[in-house]
């Protein structure tokens, strides 16, 4: 009787113990295995396109709803000319504001669907901006989901003002391809 | 017996709770590393309700870094990783004032606690009230289950920013500014200095055309020389390793500035020859072919950068 009851004390405390861990146990959550995202550019004498492989990013779920973040740094953005690059980092303030960040909440079952529509909060150049019901297209496969769209930003979203070229300013609109692989944890 | 093993069990609680408390703790404990510090608080309205999502940056006022958090659905912040030092806090939320504390001081011993009140007014940017987000169909949201810079595995120095460079990178791009600006207007002097160029030298024997081309000469140099100022003195970014067009922008420098400095020095040669009479002979007969070569190097040094091939 002893024995058993000592066996009940020391499981009950173990459940306690392992209260926690059970409790995180129920989420579940996704990590950024490769992305590249890349900005485009248009100048009424040519296009250009900035591309970043080097985006982080993680999702955690908790009662059927995912909270993601993702991260990359200005300054690994490569349009394949340096004195580009340095100029894009200056008119956004990318030495002040080194990262981009994404948010977004997702319900957990849409990485079951093959689009998804995503309320994005973009922090970029010291400004918050809203893109509301981006859509996304899914792709799962090995067990890893491949998301593609693109992001409708303006310049004017994060207030940086349009940087110029011969005295020709670059067109407002700088639409962010999206193409990331996603695996669960 | 119930009664017994229920009594085992809470006393045991007390323990359990104590040891899940320090192994919940341990990491927040652990968050200040040595020789930095930690600036938290609350951010509330003037009613006393907390104001969650506000920004709230922290900016040395001894080397210019800044941090920027958000306060969580408890209107808490917390920043870490400062250096000891003294900062300028501002705390910006959709709907309030932009309040800033001029002054703070952050010590590597103990946190810092300061507590800040918003007052209601104009928003003054983007980003939503905790109230507006909520109304978003699936928007973001402070939870503690979000994920953080933090748990991306990037390090304080990768997300704070650096005012000593912004500073530095906007230096540079206003005098290549300029310097873009003036190659522009350098263009039109140097095209009609070469136009002339023919009827300056060739067979004719009047000086008005001689002179204008010699003022045009002079005025191209001049703005040359203005626009070179430009490119060479503005600072250069350490660790940047030059790619792309730029590479040839700066390559044809090497042709058209040696050239902007021997052509009129030909041409005060060929300009003296046939001032005496003579028919411009020697080195002096270079002038036109070395004008040639420095006015093509120059467009092509400005066409370069302006133009995708």
């Amino acid at each position: 009787m002893t024995s058993l009851l000592s066996i009940k004390t020391v499981a009950g405390c173990c459940l306690l113990l392992a209260l926690p861990s059970l409790v995180r146990a129920a989420d579940s959550q996704w990590i950024l295995q490769k992305s590249t995202l890349t900005y485009h550019v248009s100048h009424p004498l040519h296009q250009s396109e900035g591309v970043s492989h080097t985006a982080r990013g993680k999702g955690v779920c908790h009662a059927g709803q995912c909270d993601f973040l993702i991260a990359v740094p200005v300054k690994s953005f490569d349009s394949g000319d340096s004195n580009r690059d340095l100029h894009m980092i200056q008119v956004t303030r990318g030495a002040e504001f080194p990262i981009v960040t994404v948010r977004t909440r997702l319900p957990e079952s849409g990485a079951a669907s093959t689009t998804i529509n995503a309320d994005l909060e973009i922090q970029f150049a010291g400004q918050t901006a809203q893109y509301k019901q981006v859509a996304f297209k899914l792709e799962t496969q090995g067990g890893e989901t491949h998301i593609t769209g693109t992001i409708p930003a303006t310049l004017s979203d994060f207030k940086i003002e349009p940087p110029s070229l011969l005295t020709m300013p670059v067109k407002n609109e700088v639409p962010i391809r999206v193409d990331m692989t996603w695996r669960p944890q | 017996m119930q009664s017994t093993s229920f009594g085992k069990l809470g006393s045991c609680v007390p323990r359990v709770f104590v040891v899940w408390l320090l192994l919940a703790g341990a990491p927040s404990l652990m968050a200040q590393m040595p020789g930095t510090g930690v600036l938290t608080g609350r951010v509330t309205d003037a009613s006393g309700a907390v104001v969650a999502n506000a920004t709230v940056t922290a900016k040395s006022l001894d080397n210019g870094e800044m941090r920027s958090v958000t306060t969580g659905t408890d209107g808490s912040y917390k920043v870490e990783g400062l250096t000891p030092g003294n900062y300028r806090l501002k705390f910006e939320a959709a709907g309030f004032k932009t309040m800033e504390v001029a002054s703070a001081t952050v010590n590597g011993t103990e946190a810092s606690v300061l507590d800040e009140k918003l007052e209601a007014g104009e928003q003054i940017s983007g980003k939503p009230s905790a109230a507006a987000q909520e109304n978003l169909p699936n928007a973001p949201s402070a939870t503690t289950t979000a994920p953080s810079l933090a748990d991306l595995g990037l390090s304080p120095e990768q997300t704070q920013g650096n005012a000593r460079e912004q500073a530095l990178l906007d230096k540079r791009t206003r005098m290549l500014k300029i310097h873009q600006r003036m190659g522009l207007i350098t263009t039109i002097p140097l095209v009609a200095t070469v136009i002339l160029g023919p009827g300056a030298g060739g067979k004719s024997e009047g000086t008005a055309a001689r002179d204008l081309h010699v003022a045009l000469g002079g005025l191209t140099g001049d703005l040359y020389g203005i626009t070179a100022y430009y490119a060479i003195r503005a600072p250069r970014v350490p660790g940047t390793k030059k790619r792309g067009p730029i590479k040839f922008h700066e390559a044809m420098a090497w042709i058209h500035g040696p050239g902007m400095i021997l052509t009129p020095i030909l041409g005060i040669m060929a300009f003296d020859q046939k001032n005496k009479g003579e028919k411009v002979h020697g080195i002096a007969s270079a002038h036109g072919p070395v004008a040639i070569v420095t006015a093509g190097a120059f467009g092509a040094a400005l066409l370069s950068v302006s133009v995708k091939f």
